[in-house]
This record gives C-alpha cells, structure tokens and sequence, in this order.
C-alpha cells in the first residue's frame, strides 16, 4: 500500500558527493555516467574549508568528509549554508572513534580525551556544520542502520513536505578500525548529499516524484557494477543507485529502502 | 622575532602543538611570554582540558579544572611551564 | 502546516531511577524521593552519583530476540512494558495495521555499553568473545531496530541521536510523520543506559559531579548520570493531551558549550508558544533542562527570567533522575505530562540556594494548580535545542 496518500512532488535543488576515487561531484558525475575513468589514485581525505582553525584541528575524518560534501551541495545548489535545515544521516556513526573510546575505557578510562568524547556524539558532524556555516536552523541526525540513506532521505524529504523550505540531506560512512570492525562492517570513505525543497531553486538538477511503499521481499535498485565498485563495502554504498541516477539524468525510478520492509521509490524527471 | 625558549619551554612547545594538533603553528613560534588561551594561541576550555590530561600523562601530576590559579598557570607557555617544573614527578 | 491539528498523546510511560512507571514516578516527585545514589556502575566506578533503573540485570530479553540483549535494550524492554504502554501499541498496530505504526527513538549510549564489555573481554587474538558477536548490538540503530521487531512493526523504524535533544526531537519527528500521513501512530520515546562512555567521557569534560546534582543551585558542581526508558503514543485523535507545540534550533556555537545568551533555547522556545498560537504566560510548569551543569543553567535561567511572568513555575528535576541524556527529552516529557494531567508541579529537587540568575519563575518548593500548558526543554550537546509545549486534554 502507498503509504504517501499520493505521490509527493519535491526537486533536487543540488547534489554533492566525495569518495577517494569519487572525488567531489564534477569529477564524479562525469565518472558515474561513463564519460570518465575513475582516478587511479585515491584521494586522501578532504579538509573542511568552512570551520575555523579552532575546529578544522579537532574534526574527525566523518566530520571533515560530511562538512566537504555539505558545502559543495550548497555550492553546486547556489544556496546559503545558513538559510538550510539539515538531517545527516550515518550507518555506524564515527567508528573510529567508537573504536578509540572503547579501547581507552577498557585500559585507562581516566585518560579518556574530552575532545574525543564530544566528537564521539552521532550528531557531531551536524553540530559542527552548523557551527562552520552560523546556521541557526534545526538540524537532526540520524541512522536506520543499513537503511540510514533511505530513511535520512524520507525524514529530509518529510520535512521539506512540512516546511515548506529546503532541506540540505548528508549521508556518510567511514572505514571501521579494530577489533569493531568484525561487528560494523564498512571500508574506505563515502558521504553523499542532496538538497531537495518544494521549490525549484536557481540550480535545480531534477524534479522527484516520490512514493512510499510496505512490503516484504523489496530488493533495492543497484547502480553499474563498475560504478557499485567504487564504494563497495562503505556502509553507506546505498547511497550510489540514486546518485548515479542523477549523473546519468533523464527519467529513472530509484528504489531506495527506507526499512527492511519501507521502499521508497524516487522517481526523477529531467527538468 | 620571539625570545628564546628554555630546553622545557620547548618541550612543552611542542607538547602543545602535538596534543592540540595545531596545525599552523610550530612549537618553536610560541612566544613564551604571550596569551596561550583567548587571544594569542587562541586555545579555549577543552584545549585547557586535554592540555591537562597530557601533562597528567607526561609528568605525573593532576591539574584541577576548579583550581583559582589555573588563570595565572594557563596565562602564558612560559607561566605553564614553570608550573610543570614546580609539580613534575616524572 | 496550518490547519493541521495537533497530535494527541494518548499512551504514555516512563522508567527511571526515581520510579519504574508513572504512579512510582509521580510518587517520588510528591515526596521529595531523588533516584540518585553514589555510582557502583562498572569494574571502577567513577567518583560520583548515578541515576541507576533496579532490575536491569535480571530482565533477559525474551528468547526469540536474544540476538539483541544488552543494557539498553533490556531497559527498554522494562520500560515499554510498564503502564499499559504495550497493549496500547498493541491496539495500534490492530487498528491501523503494522505498516502504518512508526517508530522514532531518542538515544545517544544505544548499545555501546555492550561494544564496551567486549573491548575489556577480547580473546587472546584479539576478537570479541563468542557470546558478543552480535552485530546487531553494536551500532546505533541497535534498541530502535529490537524494538521494531519484538512490536511487530513494519513502518518507519528511525533512531534519532542528537545527544541531550534527542528524544524530545523523536516527538517532533513522529508529530511529522502524522502530519504527512505516513504513518497513522507513532511510538516516540528515549532509551539511554549507564555505560563507560557517558561517565567517564563527561568526566573528562569535567562536567560531573562527585555528589547529587543540584540543578539552579548557586553552589552547584556538575551533572550526575541517569539512565531511563520513555515513550509517547501518539496519533490524529483520540483522548488524552495534545502536543501543541514543538521549537527546534540550533546554537551553532561549540560543540560542548552552550551559546553564551541562549540564542538556540530562547529561539526554540519562543517558537514552540508561536506553534502553538501560545503566550509565555499561559504555561503553567516549565520543566527546564537544569542539568546543573555551571553554564547550561546560568543561560537558561536568564533566558526563563526575561521570557516567562514571575507566576510560571519552572523546575529542573534531574534532582530526582540525574541527566538520562538521549532519554532526557522523553522522560521529561512524560513528567510535564503527568503534570498536566495532576496539577502536581514538582519543585527543583537538591537545590538549597538558588543562583543569583534565576528569576522569580524557578522555584525551590513543589505546588499544585490548574495547567493548560506544560513545556519541556531539552538542550544538547552539538547545540541541538528542541522545546516541547503539551496541551491539556479539555475534556479531562
């Protein structure tokens, strides 16, 4: 059963991404439809232009990685960091530092970093968004475990629906270290945004008609092998159908899960 | 050009620069005498607070975050550093 | 959205130190009976005073979902249990059918503590012992994801983790999902646990407290760690109290301090009453965030004073509770709803002198009177601030 009452219309105001061999949307987009080779070189991880030297010193990789791709949305949207509510969403939250925080409290736990400990919160890397953009505006972070990118992208979508306004959606996922690892699997570096609004904006990339569904059985839309390869393993790779859907453009329906039984069919239309 | 720092003040230099992970100033730039937190070095509550967990580490005794005189021991690398000579036990 | 009507709250429960279920919990806030007592969590218990739920270690989940077990998900389990709470989901899920019933849970622990207990017992390779290898325990999403299965829920199942604001926030969310009709109930609520991460993670900021907290007090030192389980049924209609309103901001300051005027807090709570078409003056109890941390109940007390007649009576009662962080939002939600629905507004708990900030509104002694509002503060870490305003039910 359609869960929407009937299909929701939203655009897509702008898209960013950043992946070590998808690094920032240009690049990106020309790789994800075919007109160019992925780099053989990895690139090392972003740094975060937005947050003052106080901050950028303390910003774990998540943080460093979501900011980079949250400014280039606005960017590649043309609109202001601080005129945009935001939901960031992650699998396993920064498990670099679930890492250090367990293996510190098992040895010395008086020893504990206090700037590790705050960075560890899930929402650290809205909070210090909002902190680099002055952005006043609520923001949530969230996780669904391996349908955080479905279900960030239903509560952005929702709350676009509710305000009226744009909503800037951040996912991200990072390697897993130590003995954690075994449990939160997730390898290399990937964080994806959208912005998506009721309104067309001044570089809007598509329109999206949406439809919520409950069933069993669901099966997710993949992206290209070649391109999937890129982010396999990331806990956030579901993230790849639906942004490889917007580099190849014209009209395609991304079934992204919202829940192990909650599809969320997002249908783009070229403008 | 800034005044020579003692063999500890630069010990203590560079412990800074490494534990805050400053990354635009190197450990032999810090004017000994000049503010490390506000203005001058810029560092604020929870840099004060790591700060202590690594002279905990490195030296052997506690700074208290209530202690009245932390103002005057945080005012300056050289004031920092006479304080850890006071107090070390490593 | 206008013309929407405000949810109804029409099930509501909460499970903390201070009382396991409403009638407890009410009982303790009447009788002045804090939760709190010196900490004997963990191998070396940190040197301060905790909010601990008695019965957590011998409430095995049932066999079916032991894939799930840890702390917080048997605080969970208690705690959804209590009041009636599960039958009223029950109902739901026959009324409207599981895919309409939704779930959004406040948390900032989840099950970490679990991820803890395996760092200290790694095999001698270096591996988490057999009995934690249980993917689903370690990561956020793990108590959201446990409750979706044993309630038999095929909707929306979402952990909302924005530390302190975070189950405040899962009301506002859930009030969304109404609103948009994509679910037609929706389970919010907060689950937090003691674990080493909260006590010694605010130890290293220097926030706790070695003694009971004293939120508002002009001597006050610091927070004490609680853990609580809370929900919240809401739905279009029904009986009960409305939530009327929700105002939500962000300090954009510093991720482990407040802004220093309350610019986020008095934003969110200037618009919950604006939601809610209310004025300052109509709300009978504030239960404030008073973590009696030193900043947070400075700035929040000037922020009461400037906005709220001398008549509102605000309190902060982690006295009673200690700071159940991910679960505050819930748990204090569900004390101003048994407010509402008593009258009984309880008094700041463990305060003896009241800081010189705190206006004539935040008051050291119980009382009791008519509500027509109950608001609920709830400011987080990474300057997340997310203010509740509840409406009594006119028919009550």
């Amino acid at each position: 059963m359609n869960l929407f009452k009937s299909p929701r219309r939203l655009h897509v105001n702008g898209v960013a991404i950043w992946a070590p061999r998808l690094p920032g949307w240009d690049s990106a987009r020309a790789i994800l439809s075919g007109s160019a080779a992925a780099p053989a070189t990895p690139a090392t991880r972003p740094s975060p232009e937005l947050l003052p030297p106080n901050e950028r010193r303390r910003a774990p990789d998540t943080v460093s990685l979501a900011l980079e791709v949250a400014l280039a949305a606005c960017r590649n949207a043309d609109l202001a960091p601080a005129s945009l509510s935001c939901v960031f969403s992650s699998t396993h939250g920064d498990l670099a530092i679930t890492d250090y925080m367990c293996t510190t409290l098992a040895s010395a736990p008086a020893q504990l970093s206090p700037t590790r400990f705050h960075n560890s919160v899930h929402n650290a890397a809205a909070g210090y968004w909002t902190i680099g953009a002055n952005c006043a505006r609520p923001y949530t972070a969230i996780t669904a475990g391996a349908h955080s990118f479905g279900a960030g992208f239903l509560e952005a979508s929702a709350q676009a629906l509710s305000s009226g306004e744009n909503i800037l959606f951040v996912s991200y996922d990072i390697d897993a270290r130590g003995p954690l690892a075994t449990m939160a699997q997730s390898s290399g570096l990937l964080s994806a945004a959208v912005i998506v609004g009721p309104q067309r904006g001044p570089r809007t990339v598509a329109d999206l008609d949406m439809t919520l569904h409950a069933a069993d059985g669901l099966v997710a839309s993949r992206a290209r092998a070649g391109n999937a390869a890129l982010v396999a393993g990331n806990a956030s790779e579901s993230c790849l159908p639906f942004m490889e859907a917007i580099a190849l453009g014209g009209a395609r329906d991304i079934l992204c899960l919202a829940g192990p039984n909650l599809g969320l069919t997002l249908s783009l239309r070229p403008i | 050009m800034n005044p020579t720092q003692s063999p500890l003040e630069r010990d203590v230099a560079a412990m800074i620069v490494s534990t805050l992970n400053l990354e635009t100033v190197a450990p032999e730039q810090i004017d000994p005498g000049a503010p490390l937190f506000g203005t001058g070095l810029g560092l604020d509550s929870i840099d004060a607070l790591e700060l202590a967990l690594e002279i905990s580490k490195r030296y052997g005794f506690q700074l208290r975050s209530d202690d009245e005189d932390n103002r005057r021991i945080f005012a300056s690398l050289t004031n920092l550093t006479a304080h850890i000579e006071k107090n070390r036990v490593k | 959205m206008a013309g929407v009507q405000p949810p109804r709250i029409t099930a509501f429960t909460a499970t903390c130190a201070a009382g396991s279920g409403r009638a407890e919990l009410l009982r303790a806030l009447r009788t002045d009976l804090s939760g709190l007592r010196t900490n004997d969590f963990g191998r070396e218990p940190l040197a301060t005073c905790i909010g601990r739920v008695s019965g957590v270690e011998g409430a095995a989940l049932p066999a079916p979902f032991a894939r799930f077990d840890c702390r917080n998900n048997r605080l969970a389990w208690l705690g959804i249990q209590r009041d009636g709470f599960l039958d009223a989901v029950h109902a739901a899920r026959d009324r409207y059918g599981a895919e309409r019933v939704a779930l959004v849970l406040g948390t900032s622990t989840a099950s970490v503590g679990a991820t803890e207990e395996a760092y200290e017992r790694l095999t001698p390779a270096g591996e988490f012992p057999e009995d934690l290898r249980r993917p689903e325990v370690h990561t956020p999403h793990s108590t959201a994801a446990f409750l979706q299965h044993i309630l038999g829920l095929h909707s929306l199942a979402i952990t909302v983790a924005t530390a302190c604001s975070s189950s405040a926030k899962a009301f506002a969310q859930g009030a969304r999902l109404l609103e948009l009709g994509i679910a037609d109930a929706v389970i919010v609520g907060g689950v937090d646990s003691l674990c080493g991460s909260v006590l010694f993670g605010f130890n290293s900021l220097a926030l706790i407290s070695r003694d009971p907290c004293r939120p508002f007090d002009a001597a006050r030192s610091g927070i004490n760690i609680g853990e609580a389980a809370a929900f919240a049924l809401l739905e279009r209609s029904g009986s009960g109290p409305s939530l009327s309103g929700c105002g939500e901001s962000s300090d954009a300051h510093h991720m482990s301090a407040p802004h220093p005027a309350g610019r986020g807090a008095r934003q969110a709570m200037t618009a919950a009453l604006n939601r809610a078409g209310a004025e300052p003056g109509e709300v009978g109890y504030i239960n404030l965030h008073g973590t009696a941390s030193v900043m947070n109940d400075e700035i929040e007390a000037r922020a009461i004073a400037e906005m709220f007649p001398a008549a509102t009576h605000a309190s902060s009662t982690k006295g009673w509770t200690g700071h159940t962080l991910g679960a505050a939002g819930a748990l204090e939600a569900v004390i101003s709803l048994l407010s509402l629905e008593s009258g009984f507004m309880p008094g700041n708990l463990n305060a003896r002198e009241l800081d010189a900030a705190c206006g004539p509104q935040i008051r050291l002694a119980s009382a009791t009177g008519r509500l027509r509002y109950a608001m609920s503060n709830s400011f987080g870490f990474g300057g997340s601030n997310c203010v509740l305003l509840f409406a009594a039910d006119p028919a009550a």
